[in-house]
């Protein structure tokens, strides 16, 4: 009997047009997802091949959770339908039991659903074949990576989806608890999501993720490339369980489901209103009062006041809402606890990020928008009531505007409710700074003008469509539109719908320089939105008519001159802030879209880079002078190089590459002796001269210029940060330089591609002796001396490196003269901002020498959380580098606060300007928190021996010298003052970082001494891997090589050249063992992975009262090549071998630990520790790269009694 | 006042065509329409309620041109659609308040007054906080009934209120609509005959989409006088009996059908005299459109 039902389910199924639309929709969206760039889902990064097994089996889980919404409508409406239809009594009276029943319905609706799904199936598979896509980025085609993916993750999602919504259809008995139960799903998802931001609770997080994406990201994080393009995510480990659990709730569900599900119509559903008894007849024959009717201004007022109202109530007393209410609500809170955390450190709740976590709640509020749009401009048509309301005397705007209202003051009253939200949990994380103003100002201009306009959008669409569920189809539509519009090169903000943005909040300066842009497209975009709503109300529905000619013959009576006035109106003030904003944009400054600026990046690089390697002289002295107009945000430099021929033959011709931005205008540039312009090119602004006397080696010359940097009106885009109100940071980047300029570059090498160039070569051969006289900071120069006067606004202190000489003040401006007693790199930044200081004086011993180190740091006011754990850095650094490396070359460091529009710290000449939005902010209170304001600070002072006194040759291994190197003397200093756990706990993060770097290279990954600026590399790997050698080798062993690189390289004359990490692995050669020599080429040359992991602990007690541990562990060491095919090699390694105990409060407390030889793949101790041992393992402190860390440790059991 | 309609036809977009030149002139009384289910009755309604365009003619009321000055009709206007639902999860009081907003009704005591006066007059007071979603169907009609009578209307329009209703309800209704002012158009659109019967002085017969009669309920019942007949049949004559006959109705009467048949004389002796009623007229009228010559049976 069952087998009758499932085969009427299927038979209904096949003659309902929506089973083929649902599939149509998910063929369509996964052919276009993979075959094109219009619509992206999930994907590869970097080498990764567009149709590699992990990225189709992501897509496909996405796609899967993305839509629910048909396995809701499929699976919920199977048992429903019959409520519905009101055929449940025809089918319960049948003889069928309630099992076949069930069961018939739902295998009928699974396999309908199944074919549904199966049209993303052939979707990807179609897509692999079209004519369009790139050999490159594909595989061959192989069948299995699509079908593995679909019956592990996709099947499964819909069994244990479709198993929810089919029970809860059946027992709510009504579609809009089904539509409302996919919410909670989504919750689940998100919740997941969250989790997995801290690297501790990724593995819970892959549990409980009901799509099994978080788990296939988790399962595939630390693959390479070459794992990636051919591994299928197989079902094992996380995954199996991840997918067990997720069938049995499924499971679950249905059995409970069957047990509660009854069998029989009387039954009401969970939400069914009770119908009222009626009273006795009463004498009805009473007189009816005269109202009096009253029609006008105050009346329209009173009648949209209370319809707007009545919108408000109805759309608060949704269910749908408020589970979406809830839903975001819950998410806001679960994300705050996580919010700003760096390396595990909490950031200060400070507002602005409190309204970055709100904008989280977007996603919401956009699915709020374009649902309830829909529902309130069928409110009417949908409860039936609408002959009745159209026939009331109301004007035909107020139905229209008062929904438009109701939706509004929804708005307005969530995000009331998101501050009060707000500003609880700032209560709660125990921050009392609120800034209720700028809560308003931003919720309620930048958020609240993205749902008015989105909002007006999309009443206009369910107006003109007429149909629900298309208008929010539509919607859908047109959010895709937009980002196609984008890639099609229509980028400009004037053709993308409500783009109106006001830009990062900076406690420095405010939104500064945003707010115009600001206004005049929330101006502009409200001209356009308010066409569009005279438009629906003109064509809106009233009547029981809804043909489109007919629409427009009633609306012809509804144009009425009040109306026809306000839409001309709408349409001037969009015209004239188009054509205002037009002008602004693309007339007085200059605009290009990314096609455009990267054609034009590229034909520079074809035009000139013939001139890359042409001798040109070089700067040995800056002398500037530089007026600052931060209001203007303008600012006037003037000053000259002097460059001198370091070669060995004349210089006829000198090239200068001005600034090329278009806000930049030079009003001379001359020599000091004759030369005429040889060609200037003006689209690159790169100008060849003809010295008339040629330089000659050795010969210096003075290059004389001014330029003028102007802000005039809106730029698009918002505009440079560099120079604001307050907070100015450029550098010297920004002046002219000398010959062929490489960072111009075109960088990605799949738009070099679309522009006909070769990939990007990303440094020079180690051993490339053109790269060898070149320092890792450019081709210029060789070391300058340095002198600077900056002039501000009166209440701005500017800076610059160098010691300050004069201070004084003139024509109500500041000045300040700086000049630098030795060289220094040709790499300066200029900064001004109103600045709180806070000094401090060290004194640095060496040997018999003391020096007096002034200590400052320049901040914002109320930023004062963290000085000083900035300042203990300064002077723990400086002690530790200058005692362990060389003196420390100047006699002042600053630190210089900047606004949080990068987020970065910078090493400059005794400055190091230092962004708001990292270390200041940072809330170190928990002992266990590792201090980040004191490590950068650490790692940026050690720059000032790391580039500003060694300086690498600008090739393969440059970033190595420069920031390993970094990251291993700010981990000295750290270990000094913090213990062994904060360690741990910083290199997990930047084995991390190293480990998912590496799987997302997009050309090679190098081994670590032949680095090419791979942040992942120089920073995790570097850290890392500098950590382990000197706990291999010695810290006094790793510090005695330093020292003698510095003395030997810190001079560019001495060698004739720039070192290299072959020099510098020389050093630490030196200082290594033999017997540990084979460390060196494991960790700097090749690329060298680990799988340790401890097999066995059992312990017993001794009669001594020790206790004896047998612990087996196993090894293997893989090498891997650049794209990530790994090989094994013999093992010769030592490695350490760790037991744990517990402390009284139960903490691990190491008992043991040791190197051990591993020449074996396993292996078996016998350790004897004084107390009970807890767990044990291979490599516990993780100093090896390993990408399975978790099972280097087992929990030690005791032996039973034999 | 008056309500004209003037050669007013209506073509649906699928091609059915629901009012055939309908041409009406309507004063002040309760006004019954009487037609069989899709006759077009709801089309005239709608359209009289400015809810629907026509593709030619022109409705007058008063001074008021319906088809142009949706708003001035609307102000006076009572319109019970045929049907229609409320929102669940309101209840009776405050929809009523607030559909009396949209009338126009300002002023919050009048507007207080008047809603409770009108749920007592259909006898909702008692259920007026509760939720309109537990309602009955007659609660619900009489509930129509009242948002109609918000703003003292000059013309009332009832689509096909009585059906669907049980016979206790329905003459509750009926006895609603019967108090309506004497000063007022109120049309009162049915197919079930007796609501006409009992409560209209003028009426109209409407079959597919024409008028197919007007005036007195009564001169029409006196017309055919004396001219209808009886019998009562086995089944299996009917069809022969149909042939023969101008059969205008026939229902069953323990098991057997009953026949009425129209003519000047008795057919023969085994029919028998019956009192003609408007039941009669009407069939006699629908039959008569429904015949193949388009003539009245009794022309």
């Amino acid at each position: 009997m069952w087998y009758q039902i499932f085969k009427f389910e299927l038979h209904y199924r096949k003659a309902r047009p929506a089973t083929y639309i649902y599939f149509a929709i998910l063929f369509l969206l996964s052919f276009l997802a993979i075959s094109t760039d219009a619509v992206q889902i999930g994907g590869g990064a970097g080498l990764v091949k567009e149709n590699a097994p992990a990225t189709i089996a992501t897509m496909m889980g996405i796609m899967s959770a993305f839509f629910m919404m048909i396995t809701s409508a499929i699976m919920g409406v199977a048992v429903l339908r019959d409520f519905e239809h009101n055929t449940d009594s025809m089918m319960f009276v049948n003889p069928i039991s309630k099992f076949e029943y069930l069961i018939g319905r739902f295998a009928g609706s699974f396999i309908v659903l199944l074919f549904v799904f199966s049209g993303m199936f052939f979707g990807f598979i179609l897509g692999e074949f079209m004519p369009w896509r790139d050999a490159d980025k594909l595989l061959a085609f192989n069948f299995w990576n699509y079908w593995q993916p679909f019956i592990v993750f996709v099947i499964p999602n819909l069994l244990f989806t479709g198993a929810i919504f089919f029970m809860i259809g059946a027992l709510s008995r009504k579609m809009v608890v089904v539509y409302s139960s996919w919410i909670f799903i989504f919750i689940f998802y998100q919740v997941a999501l969250i989790l997995t931001r801290e690297i501790d609770n990724q593995a819970i997080a892959a549990l409980i993720d009901p799509f099994a994406i978080t788990t296939m990201n988790f399962a595939t994080q630390y693959w390479t490339v070459a794992e990636q393009n051919s591994q299928v995510v197989g079902l094992e480990g996380l995954v199996l369980q991840n997918r067990i659990i997720w069938l049995i709730v499924g499971l679950v569900i249905m059995i409970g489901g069957y047990f509660s599900f009854s069998f029989n119509v009387v039954r009401s559903s969970w939400f069914k209103s009770k119908t009222i008894k009626e009273t006795k007849l009463v004498n009805t024959s009473i007189d009816v009062p005269k109202a009096s009717t009253k029609y006008g201004l105050s009346t329209y007022v009173t009648q949209i006041a209370t319809q707007t109202i009545f919108y408000f109530k109805q759309i608060f007393k949704s269910v749908p809402f408020q589970a979406m209410v809830l839903c975001g609500f819950s998410i806001l809170i679960l994300n705050s606890y996580f919010m700003g955390r760096v390396f595990g450190i909490y950031t200060y709740p400070t507002t602005y990020l409190m309204i970055e976590e709100i904008q989280g709640f977007n996603l919401f509020f956009l699915i709020i928008l374009v649902s309830y749009a829909g529902e309130l401009v069928w409110k009417e048509r949908d409860a039936k009531i609408d002959l009745i309301y159209d026939a009331m005397p109301l004007l035909d705007f107020i139905n229209l505007i008062s929904k438009f209202f109701g939706l509004l003051l929804t708005y307005v009253t969530l995000l009331v409710s998101l501050i009060v939200l707000g500003v609880a949990i700032q209560t709660f994380k125990g921050y009392y700074n609120y800034e209720i103003g700028l809560y308003f100002s931003h919720l309620f201009s930048e958020t609240l003008t993205f749902l008015v306009l989105f909002t007006i959008l999309a009443f206009f669409i369910q107006v003109m469509v007429n149909h629900k569920f298309l208008g929010h189809a539509l919607m859908v539509v047109f959010f895709l539109f937009s980002i196609v519009l984008e890639q099609w090169g229509v980028e400009h903000n004037l053709f993308q719908f409500g783009s109106a943005e006001l830009g990062p909040y900076s406690d420095m300066n405010g939104y500064g320089h945003f707010v115009p842009g600001f206004s005049w497209y929330s101006l502009y975009w409200f001209g356009f939105a308010t066409l569009l709503f005279a438009a629906a109300v003109i064509f809106s529905v009233r009547g029981s008519e809804a043909v489109m000619k007919i629409r427009w013959k009633v609306g012809q009576l509804r144009l009425t001159r009040p109306l026809a006035i306000f839409a001309i109106s709408a349409f001037t003030v969009f015209l004239f802030s188009g054509f205002y904003i037009y002008y602004n944009t693309t007339v007085i400054n200059d605009y290009n879209n990314s096609d455009d600026a990267n054609a034009h990046l590229a034909k520079y690089e074809k035009s000139l880079k013939q001139y890359e390697f042409l001798p040109q002289p070089m700067i040995v002295a800056v002398n500037m002078k530089v007026d600052i107009y931060p209001s203007q945000r303008d600012y006037v430099a003037e000053g000259f190089y002097v460059v001198e021929n370091p070669h060995e033959k004349p210089i006829e011709e000198v090239h200068i590459q001005l600034n090329p931005d278009k806000q930049f205008d030079y009003e001379y540039v001359r020599f000091d002796r004759d030369a005429t312009i040889q060609e200037n090119l003006e689209e690159f602004r790169y100008v060849v001269y003809d010295l008339k006397k040629p330089l000659n080696p050795g010969e210096e010359m003075k290059i004389e210029f001014k330029t003028m940097f102007t802000t005039n009106g809106i730029v698009e885009g918002g505009g440079s940060t560099g120079v604001v109100f307050n907070g100015t940071f450029f550098n010297s980047f920004d002046f002219p330089t000398i010959g062929y300029a490489k960072p111009l570059e075109l960088q990605d090498d799949d738009d070099r591609k679309d522009n006909g160039l070769e990939p990007k070569v990303r440094q020079m051969e180690r051993d490339d002796p053109r790269g060898l006289v070149i320092g890792a900071l450019g081709d210029d120069s060789r070391g300058i001396n340095f002198e600077i006067v900056i002039s501000t606004e009166p209440d701005q202190i500017a800076i610059a490196p160098g010691y300050i000489q004069r201070e004084w003040e003139e024509n109500n401006r500041k000045y300040y003269h700086y000049k630098m007693d030795i060289p220094i790199e040709n790499f300066y930044n200029i900064i001004s901002a109103r600045y709180e200081v806070e000094r401090d004086v060290m004194i640095i011993k060496n040997d018999t020498l003391e020096k007096e180190i002034d200590l400052e740091i320049y901040y914002h006011k109320g930023h004062e959380y963290n000085l000083e754990s900035m300042m203990k850095s300064m002077k723990h650094s400086f002690e530790y580098f200058s005692k362990n490396f060389s003196p420390y070359q100047y006699d002042q460091m600053r630190i210089l606060e900047f606004p949080r529009y990068a987020s970065f710290a910078q090493s400059f000449a005794n400055t190091v300007p230092f962004s708001e939005a990292i270390g200041f902010m940072l809330k170190i209170e928990d002992e266990k928190d590792v201090d980040i304001a004191y490590y950068v600070t650490s790692h940026e002072l050690a720059h000032q021996w790391w580039a500003h006194q060694v300086m690498s040759a600008n090739v393969q291994g440059s970033t190595m010298i420069v920031e390993s190197l970094s990251q291993y003397s700010a981990l000295m200093v750290m270990k000094q003052e913090y213990p062994q756990e904060h360690m741990q706990e910083f290199l997990k993060e930047e084995l991390n970082r190293y480990l998912r770097g590496r799987s997302r290279e997009d050309k090679r990954e190098n081994p670590l001494a032949k680095v090419e600026n791979q942040q992942y590399i120089r920073y995790g790997k570097g850290a890392v891997i500098m950590y382990a050698l000197q706990d291999y080798i010695g810290e006094d062993s790793v510090n005695a090589a330093l020292r003698r690189y510095v003395r030997d390289w810190s001079d560019f004359d001495k060698n004739g050249r720039y070192s290299t990490t072959e020099d510098l692995l020389g050093y630490f050669r030196e200082v290594t063992s033999d017997s540990l020599a084979y460390l060196i080429d494991d960790m700097f040359e090749k690329i060298v992975l680990f799988e340790n992991k401890a097999e066995d602990a059992l312990y017993e007690e001794k009669d001594n009262g020790k206790y004896e541990i047998e612990l087996t562990v196993s090894t293997k060491k893989f090498e891997a090549d650049s794209l990530g095919n790994t090989y094994e090699l013999p093992l010769i390694d030592w490695v350490d071998i760790g037991v744990y105990g517990e402390n009284e409060d139960g903490d691990d407390k190491l008992l043991y630990l040791k190197k051990h030889k591993m020449d074996q793949h396993e292996k078996t101790f016998m350790i004897e520790v004084e107390e009970e041992p807890s767990k044990a393992g291979i490599d516990p402190l993780i100093k090896l790269i390993d990408r399975n860390p978790d099972d280097n440790v087992k929990a030690a059991s005791k032996k039973e009694a034999a | 006042m008056e309500l004209i309609i003037t050669n007013l036809s209506k073509t649906y977009s699928n091609g059915v065509q629901a009012l055939k030149d309908i041409e009406l002139t309507i004063g002040t009384g309760m006004f019954g329409l009487l037609g069989p289910n899709g006759a077009g009755k709801s089309s005239l309604m709608r359209t009289l309620a400015t809810l629907q365009e026509p593709d030619t003619g022109t409705i007058q009321l008063g001074d008021i041109n319906v088809l142009t000055q949706k708003d001035e009709v609307r102000r006076v206007l009572g319109y019970l659609p045929q049907e229609f639902g409320v929102y669940p999860k309101v209840s009776a009081e405050v929809l009523l308040s607030h559909l009396a907003v949209l009338k126009g009704i300002t002023n919050n005591k009048e507007r207080k007054e008047l809603v409770e006066a009108l749920l007592h007059k259909t006898n909702l007071y008692d259920a007026r906080k509760k939720n309109l979603g537990g309602y009955s169907g007659g609660m619900k009609q009489r509930f129509g009934i009242a948002q109609a009578l918000l703003a003292n209307p000059k013309l009332i329009i009832v689509d096909e209120p009585t059906a669907g209703l049980d016979p206790a309800e329905r003459n509750r209704f009926l006895n609603l609509l019967s108090e309506l002012g004497e000063n007022t158009v109120v049309i009162l659109s049915t197919h079930i005959v007796d609501d006409v019967k009992e409560l209209c002085t003028k009426m109209a017969i409407i079959n597919k989409g024409q008028v197919v009669h007007q005036g007195n309920p009564q001169a029409a019942i006196d017309a055919i006088q004396g001219k209808v007949w009886k019998k009562s049949i086995e089944k299996a004559e009917l069809e022969d009996y149909k042939q023969k006959f101008s059969v205008i109705s026939e229902r069953l009467l323990a098991g057997k059908p009953e026949i009425h048949v129209l003519a000047d004389a008795s057919p023969d002796s085994t029919f028998e005299s019956v009192e003609a009623d408007l039941e009669d007229v009407y069939f006699s009228y629908i039959i008569g459109t429904a015949t193949p010559s388009q003539e009245p049976v009794l022309a």
